[in-house]
């Protein structure tokens, strides 16, 4: 058994793990964070998508031991108790989920792009959620949710650097 | 939104329109100028019943899809949770010789095993029962599920599944629906025919039809299986009561059939099955029958603990229902102007291995099949057939976009043999307000001619000169060079 201990959602957490378990399996069964969802198992799909040290990965893919000591974000922590997150809320408002398997996946993949392209254009959105599979959507909504989440996180942070 | 200004006349400023400001801006590079049109509010004229239309609303489920805390059926766990895997066939047609499950039951960690043969009444199915639980004597596809097991893990499941050992007589598989629907073929669940439904139309006189005809034109389409790959696999989760009462959580979509199978499959009073079903990760006809639910009730009855399956992947591909195949033959009887006089068809429909919703889809099919045009000679004839491939159930149209493809490609067909324009060559002949439909239904609020126009204008379609798929269409205006003889 293989004990890890990581940050995830900026708390200390740890678990006692079989060494073959994934990070997806490890963040669900042991950690209760039940957000990242199992949709194929083999990176496919991308409904496991985390961030990890800044970079997003296909959890499915990465083993527990691997994320050792690692910063781990989940969709489980982008609200705060004060707000939802501008993403989320983007989401929301323009109805960009139906069924909402993908959405996690999604919105992760959408942070991680938004992080590092505050200003990002189309063919850059779809390029960040070129590893995101949906069924449901169509993806469209998505993007113009993407487009205004963007310009709401370039107000935040203008406003947070006055 | 001012919830005090009148909803009917309000402006509907919706977070889209307020940042898209350039019209267009979410629109790839086209060659062609972009059509711009106004979102228009529509207000309701007669009938004014309710002010919600045309208002944006919010999806109730949207903000904790959002934050991840929606709880699908694999996201719940229970005390004292077993896991459980099915070991599936991997052979498309064979007679089961023997099944040795000791090596498995011996593992540690294994609660408990199941085959058919625990199964109190081990067939089931919308309407031909003829899909069992877990197959015990005989395997009609690849994916059938033969042993169940349920262990403390997942992986522990998986391992026994594999220690399992089973003795396959492999058998010749039909796999050619053509080859199936031939009398002298071996039946493929003998001793019943393999044609398991036919539908016929009959309407009018075909013969006569093409005798008035100036030109017959046949056509060949033929459609594909199509998996409905939801993102969330199947899931279910099965657990008794103290009083012998059944719980199942599942993604199981109709849960009303779903008693009912349960019931029947477990030989219990319809009254002691309890199915929960919560927010499904899409659907599509796929989750419209049980899969695992009986060997999962089983399960929990040989170990009294809750017992939790979900579909890996590739089960989804080889043990869920896909979408039906179809084999589609045309002939159509026009005169020189594009008037359709008759039309003769036959479907066959690859019914895979068990009949699923096939009866539905075959029915559906051959209503619609001969498409939305006034055709005073039909004749269709439908047949589905069983082969040994992935069974064919429900699937967003249930025959009906598998013949459409067929009809509308045999219409520009059609247009390209007459020099005509496909849009005319349809205007002709569609249904219009009280048309009589192939099933002899006199249909009401047709708008089949009025939408084709509109869009026509919307998207700018040229009648004349540019061939579909060039993409140089322009904006033009419709001539009344197509004349619409209602």
């Amino acid at each position: 058994m293989l004990t890890v201990t990581l940050k995830v959602n900026g708390e200390t957490r740890t678990a006692v793990v079989p060494p073959e378990t994934t990070l997806l399996r490890m963040l669900r069964d042991q950690l209760n964070l039940t957000g990242s969802k199992l949709g194929c198992d083999v990176g496919d799909c991308g409904a496991c998508t985390v961030i990890v040290d800044g970079k997003v990965v296909n959890s499915c893919l990465m083993l527990a031991g691997q994320a050792e000591g690692r910063d781990v974000q989940t969709i489980e922590g982008l609200a705060t108790m004060d707000r939802v997150h501008p993403i989320q809320r983007a989401f929301e408002d323009c109805a960009s989920l139906q069924c909402g398997f993908c959405g996690p996946g999604v919105i992760m993949s959408a942070k991680a792009l938004l992080d590092e392209i505050p200003n990002p254009t189309i063919p850059q959105i779809r390029d960040a959620l070129g590893g995101n599979l949906c069924r449901c959507t169509g993806y469209v909504k998505m993007i113009e949710a993407i487009l205004i989440a963007a310009t709401a996180m370039r107000g935040e942070s203008a406003q947070a650097s006055r | 939104m001012d919830k005090d200004k009148n909803p009917k006349v309000a402006e509907k400023v919706s977070p889209v329109e307020t940042v898209l400001k350039e019209p267009g801006i979410l629109h790839e590079p086209v060659a062609a100028p972009l059509v711009t049109y106004p979102i228009e509010v529509v207000i309701p004229k007669a009938r004014q019943q309710t002010p919600a239309v045309g208002q944006r609303a919010t999806r109730l489920d949207g903000r904790l899809h959002g934050l991840g805390q929606t709880g699908y059926i694999d996201d719940m766990t229970f005390p004292g949770m077993l896991y459980a895997k099915i070991r599936r066939a991997g052979v498309a047609s064979a007679r089961i010789k023997s099944i040795d499950t000791s090596e498995a039951e011996a593992m540690p960690g294994v609660m408990a095993v199941l085959t058919g043969k625990d199964v109190p009444n081990n067939s089931f199915g919308p309407s031909i029962k003829d899909q069992p639980v877990l197959a015990y004597e005989r395997v009609f596809h690849a994916g059938d599920g033969i042993v169940a097991v349920a262990a403390v893990t997942e992986q522990i499941a998986a391992e026994a599944c594999q220690k399992v050992k089973i003795e396959f007589e492999v058998l010749t598989p039909v796999l050619d629906p053509l080859e199936s629907l031939k009398l002298e073929t071996p039946g493929v669940h003998a001793p019943s025919a393999n044609i398991y439904q036919k539908k016929f139309i009959k309407k009018g006189d075909v013969e006569k039809g093409f005798a008035m005809s100036d030109h017959i034109i046949e056509g060949h389409f033929t459609t594909q299986m199509v998996e409905h790959v939801p993102m969330e696999p199947h899931a279910t989760i099965a657990m008794w009561d103290a009083n012998g009462r059944l719980t199942v959580y599942s993604t199981l979509g109709r849960i009303t059939l779903g008693r009912a199978d349960l019931a029947s499959t477990l030989g219990i009073p319809i009254s002691r099955v309890r199915i929960v079903a919560t927010i499904v990760g899409g659907n599509f006809g796929g989750k419209n029958e049980i899969t695992t639910e009986p060997v999962l009730a089983l399960l929990s009855k040989k170990t009294g603990r809750p017992v939790k399956s979900v579909f890996t992947r590739p089960d989804e591909f080889i043990a869920s229902t896909t979408r039906h195949p179809l084999i589609m033959d045309y002939k159509t009887g026009v005169t020189k102007d594009g008037r359709i006089q008759a039309r003769k068809l036959r479907l066959v429909l690859d019914g895979g291995a068990y009949c699923s919703w096939s009866e539905t889809t075959l029915s559906k099919a051959c209503i619609l099949s001969a498409g939305p045009y006034n055709i005073e000679n039909l004749y269709a004839e439908a047949y589905v057939v069983y082969t040994n491939k992935t069974m064919t159930g429900a699937m967003r149209g249930f025959g009906a976009p598998q013949v459409c493809f067929a009809y509308e490609s045999h219409m520009d067909d059609i247009a390209t043999l007459l020099n005509m324009d496909p849009l005319d060559i349809r205007l002709i002949n569609a249904f219009h307000e009280g048309s009589i439909s192939p099933t002899g239904q006199k249909l009401q609020s047709v708008v089949v001619k009025e939408s084709l126009l509109r869009a026509a204008e919307r998207f700018g379609w040229n009648p004349k000169g540019s061939t579909a798929g060039a993409g140089k269409i322009l904006p033009k205006e419709i001539t009344s060079g197509t004349t619409v003889r209602a």
